[in-house]
This record gives C-alpha cells, sequence and structure tokens, in this order.
C-alpha cells in the first residue's frame, strides 16, 4: 500500500523536478520575466526617455534585500521618494536577491538597490568581471535595459565586495598579514593558520575564491575551508573557531564592531560592488527626470566611510533603518533634489 | 496487579490510534510472495532511482556548462557532498536510537509511568521548533560555551537529533504501551521476571512501531541536514543553494535532485532493515 504510494510521489516529485529543469532553464537564457507589459507600449528595445513628469501621486513599490545595508538603503528611497511627492508601497526587507530581482522583472516592486557586479555576473550571467567603475556599470545599464528593461541611474561610489579580514588580537600568531599577497608565505609555512571560512557562493565564484586563489598563486588547503552562512562568518572569526580568516562583505558594520582587521585587495583582484537604484522602465519613461534628480545627489553621498558608519549603526548600535536613513538624509540636507521636484 | 484501562494509562488517545494503526496496517509479506512480486517488490525503488540519474547525467551532459556550474558539478563534489549528508544523517539517527530508545522503556515502567506526558512534551517541543531555527538557537547556545564548537558537525548532528528525537521515542512508547496487558500478565504467570517480560515479550511485539519511528527520523534527517551547509556541515545543501544564490539552474537541479534520490533511497533500506528485523509470525 505505502510503497507504492510513495514510489507515486516520487514520480510526481522527480516529474516536477525535470519539468522545472526544462522551463527553468529556458526561462533563464531568454531573461525570464521581461515580458513585464510596458503601459507605454511601443517602446520596446528603442531610445529611453526621461519621464518629465513630477512625482506627486506617483504610486511606487520599493524593495529591498535582507541585510543591514540593503534595508538602510531601500529607507533612504522610501523617504527620497515620500519627500518628491510618490505614494510609496512599503516592501523593504523583502527577500534575497533573486526574490528582488524577480520581483522587479515582474512589475511586483518598481526599484530597489542592486550592485554593479551582482547584476553582471548573477543576473546577466557574465563569468569575468570589468575591472573599471565606470565601464562596469554602463555594460550593466546597457545590457539590463536591452534585454529586461530595467534601468539603472547613476550608482554610488561606495563599493560593498568580498574581502578577507581576521581577528585584530590574532594579527601577530598570524604573521602580521596586511594585504592578501601576504597570504603565500602563511600558507607555505603553516597551512594549519591558514583556515578560511566563506559562504556557499564564494567558493565557486569566477570572482571569488578560485579566481582569487588563481590571481595571488596560492590555494588555502581543502581541509581548511569551511562553508558558513554569511552572517555566521563574522562571528566566526571574531573567536578564531573554526577559522582565522573568513570572507567579509567591505562595507559590513560588523568589522569595526568586532574589530576585525580586512587584508588589502593589492592586486585588484575583487569586481566593482557599487549600488545603483534600479527602476523599471515603464516608471523611468513617467518620471525619469524627476528621479534623476532626487537620487543623484542621494548617491553620491554615500561614500565607502559613510556606508560602513550607516551599517555600523544599524548592526552594532541596533538603530532602526528608518531612524538611520532619515537622519542621513535630513543631516546631509540630500532632500533637496527631491522636493523641488 | 490489575492492568490499567486504556485510558489513565498516561498516552492520548492519537497514540492509542497510532498504535492500532501501525499494527493493523496491510504489510506485504515477503515470505508469501511470488517470485515475480518479489522482484517488483524489491527492485521498484532501486530502478527507479537509477532511471531517475540517468536522466539526470543525459540532462546535464546536453547542457553547455559554465565555469560556475562546471566547477560545482564534478563527480568528486556531488559524491563528496552526498558521502557527507549520509554521514550526518545517519550518525544523528544512531544516536537518537540509543538514547531515545532507552528513554521510551524507562518511561513505561510501571513506577515511571507518570512521567509519560512529561517526556513526550519535550519531545514535542523539539520537534515543534522549525529545523533552522533550532539550528541557529544552537549554534549560539554552542558559542555562549567555550568548549563546545559552534560550527560544524557537531552542532548540526545535535540540531538533527533534537528534531528527530520524537518521533522515536513517542513510537518506542506507543509500541511498548500497545503490547496486550494480557500477554504480559501470561508471561509473569509463567514465573518471568519483569526483565525477562520486557526482553521476550514486550521489546519483540514493538520493534515494528520502533522501526516505523526510526524511519520517519531518518526521513526528518535527510530533510533537515539540507540545512547543515550554513553551519559549516556540508551536504547536499551546499549544492542547492550555491545554484540558488548563483542562479545555475543546472547546479540546483543537481543538488535538489540527489537529495530527493537520497531520500527515496533511505526510506526504502529503511522498509528492507524493517522488514529483516520483524519478528517472525507478526
Amino acid at each position: 500500500m505505502r510503497r507504492s504510494k510513495s514510489v507515486l510521489l516520487a514520480l510526481f516529485a522527480a516529474l516536477a523536478l525535470l519539468a522545472a529543469a526544462c522551463g527553468g532553464g529556458d526561462q533563464l537564457e531568454s531573461g525570464g520575466g521581461g515580458e513585464a507589459t510596458t503601459a507605454s507600449g511601443g517602446s520596446e528595445g528603442g531610445e529611453l526617455t526621461a519621464g518629465t513628469e513630477a512625482l506627486d501621486g506617483a504610486q511606487i513599490t520599493v524593495g529591498s534585500k535582507d541585510f543591514d545595508e540593503q534595508q538602510i538603503l531601500g529607507y533612504i528611497s522610501v523617504t527620497a521618494l515620500e519627500a518628491a511627492g510618490a505614494s510609496v508601497d512599503d516592501q523593504v526587507n523583502l527577500g534575497g536577491t533573486d526574490a528582488n530581482r524577480q520581483a522587479l522583472l515582474s512589475g511586483q516592486i518598481q526599484h530597489y538597490w542592486e550592485y554593479t557586479g551582482t547584476g553582471w555576473i548573477n543576473h546577466l550571467g557574465h563569468t569575468d568581471p570589468i575591472p573599471d567603475r565606470e565601464e562596469q556599470y554602463n555594460a550593466v545599464r546597457e545590457e539590463d535595459l536591452q534585454e529586461n528593461n530595467l534601468v539603472w541611474l547613476a550608482p554610488a561610489p561606495f563599493n560593498n565586495t568580498y574581502g578577507l579580514a581576521f581577528r585584530s588580537e590574532a594579527a601577530d600568531q598570524l604573521g602580521n598579514p596586511e594585504a592578501l599577497s601576504d597570504l603565500g608565505p602563511l600558507i607555505e609555512n603553516n597551512p594549519e593558520q591558514a583556515s578560511l571560512c566563506v559562504e556557499t557562493e564564494f567558493e565557486s565564484r569566477e570572482d571569488g575564491l578560485p579566481g582569487m586563489e588563481e590571481q595571488y598563486g596560492y590555494e588555502f588547503p581543502n581541509s581548511e575551508v569551511t562553508g558558513l552562512d554569511t552572517g555566521v562568518i563574522y562571528s566566526a572569526i571574531d573567536k578564531g573557531d573554526p577559522c582565522n580568516f573568513g570572507e567579509i562583505f567591505t562595507t559590513d558594520g560588523r568589522i569595526a564592531a568586532l574589530d576585525l582587521s580586512v587584508l588589502e585587495d593589492d592586486q585588484s583582484f575583487f569586481p566593482l560592488y557599487n549600488a545603483s537604484p534600479v527602476f523599471t522602465r515603464d516608471v523611468y519613461e513617467q518620471y525619469g527626470e524627476a528621479l534623476e534628480a532626487c537620487f543623484a545627489p542621494i548617491a553620491e553621498a554615500l561614500s565607502q566611510e559613510q556606508m560602513t558608519e550607516l551599517n555600523k549603526r544599524r548592526s552594532s548600535d541596533g538603530e532602526r533603518p528608518q531612524a538611520v536613513a532619515e537622519s542621513f538624509l535630513n543631516d546631509n540636507d540630500l532632500l533637496g533634489g527631491c522636493e523641488g521636484g | 496487579m490489575s492492568a490499567p484501562t486504556q485510558t489513565d494509562d498516561g498516552l492520548d488517545r492519537r497514540a492509542q490510534l497510532d498504535t492500532q494503526a501501525a499494527r493493523s496496517e496491510v504489510r506485504t509479506d515477503p515470505d508469501a510472495m511470488t517470485t515475480r512480486q518479489k522482484l517488483v517488490h524489491y527492485a521498484s525503488i532501486p530502478v527507479f532511482v537509477t532511471i531517475v540519474l540517468v536522466l539526470l547525467v543525459v540532462w546535464l551532459s546536453g547542457q553547455e556548462l559554465d565555469s560556475i556550474e562546471a566547477r560545482n558539478i564534478t563527480l568528486d563534489n556531488v559524491l563528496g557532498q552526498t558521502q557527507r549528508h549520509i554521514y550526518l544523517t545517519v550518525l544523528s539517527t544512531i544516536i537518537v536510537v540509543a538514547l531515545a530508545v532507552p528513554l521510551g522503556i524507562v518511561a513505561t515502567r510501571p513506577g515511571t509511568r507518570r512521567l509519560a506526558p512529561v517526556i513526550i512534551g519535550i519531545g514535542n517541543a523539539g520537534q515543534a521548533i522549525p529545523s533552522l531555527g533550532l539550528l541557529a538557537i544552537i549554534f549560539i547556545a554552542f558559542g555562549a560555551v567555550p568548549v563546545l564548537p559552534s560550527t560544524g558537525v557537531v552542532p548540526v548532528v545535535a540540531a538533527l537529533v533534537a528534531v528527530s528525537f520524537l518521533p522515536i521515542l513517542r513510537n518506542t512508547m506507543v509500541g511498548l504501551d500497545g503490547v496486550d496487558r494480557d500477554i504480559l500478565e501470561a508471561g509473569s504467570g509463567m514465573g518471568m521476571s519483569q526483565r525477562q517480560v520486557l526482553r521476550k515479550i514486550e521489546l519483540p511485539l514493538a520493534i515494528p512501531v520502533v522501526l516505523a519511528g526510526v524511519r520517519t527520523a531518518l526521513i526528518l534527517n535527510v530533510g533537515t541536514a539540507t540545512l547543515a551547509f550554513l553551519f559549516g556541515g556540508g551536504g547536499l545543501g551546499f549544492i542547492i543553494f550555491t545554484g540558488f544564490n548563483l542562479k545555475r539552474t543546472p547546479v540546483l537541479i543537481t543538488g535538489a535532485v540527489m537529495a530527493a534520490v537520497l531520500a527515496l533511497l533511505v526510506d526504502y533500506v529503511g522498509g528492507l532493515i524493517e522488514e529483516w528485523l520483524k519478528p517472525k509470525g507478526l
């Protein structure tokens, strides 16, 4: 009885998986979800023109990913758009990268902040990043507009890329490394000290561990590499258990809070992850000018130091992301471009 | 010595019903089958799994894999993580059996019967907490104790044990409880000691129900072990989430299919063990 039932179930599950495989594969190839119907119609693939309408009364749903920096960026957008008179549906902290991307492609949200490197590698499926900030941004902007009708506004200068860090108090024990190049001798002489914590993604990305090892000409011993959840890595390297070194994000507030030292990427290997406000084409063709005027000064003000400081206020001082976003915008008088629109 | 009635013995009615269900379930008895029936009975799952794996390999070989996909879909990596997954599942199930079965026996002895609801309650709580939450709690708790590692096999196995503890404990108690009191009386009447009654009558008669619990625990553990990678435990979750995070469908499908196949095989092997250990004539 039960046996035949479970066989049926298994068969069903396998079929579903296979169907998902075939369907999913095709969808990714063609930049799935790009079928969002455009209200303006006929603008598919043609010239992009920034709309001139003021944001008064515009309906915009704002999403964000589910980590500190993204929540702050999400609320920066909510606050700015409301200041410009739009009526905002707050979907900040919507989910992971994929959830936001799919919601944007299907028109369930009209805006979230995305990183140039993520757009290029994760969404557009390239394996090799472009090392120049401006060129990387232009390449992403062009391709995502052509393929998916998404508009990337000017990016912020801060770069939330990968880095390797260790607990500062262990510097002596680890031979006082300052840059990634310094890890070569350590791996050579004390392989058991060269323990590394990484998240799943980092271990298989071109712009992650494999590429980094190739660029710097050394390889971490396989037995010393542990896969962990992104959030767990910070406390693991703070304790030095199970690893001395860990993969971190360079603007994370916990670096300062836990007194971690970040190794310099002395050969500029890691890709650029500059955050840019991304909008759907429909919204841009209606309100483009007002959006540019509103977001340009805000993005400009988000320097590396500024973003790290905002993240620290969220992650180690426990401030709410709304409060961090509002005080950042008000203290720096950054809402002028929005209200004037 | 009057036998307690069916309702005041500390076990809920649902458990009673479960026992009856487990006992009265129509089971295919391999001894009473023709050769052909036997073949279908034993070969269906392995054949099905083989077909699925062949389809997976065929589909993968038709895909143009980019470097990220190629790096993840190597025989080494897939088999390595599968092996790791099996290791986590089996190790935690062995530990649970070693802990929960004796506890279940103790909890159904006459002196301690009043504790039964309490023990079941604790086990219930362990199963009611979502497994990801439980992993996170164990990570934080182990982190607070200097000697305990908060990442790696130890905390992951601890979480798996907590999640699958209840089915085995409950089935042990229910199985022992479901043994007909008259038979036990008869055993005592023949001059058997309490211990002999337990060993020669109660345990053999309870085994089918206990084993059903072990099987449930195994399946639960296969599923929960896909979260082990978050805390340095590795396993197939690593492949699944790499595929998900990087939007590499072939990687995601490979991990998911392997996990599904593993769950099927574990259930199948569990079924074989059940048949093999079941006392003849039940």
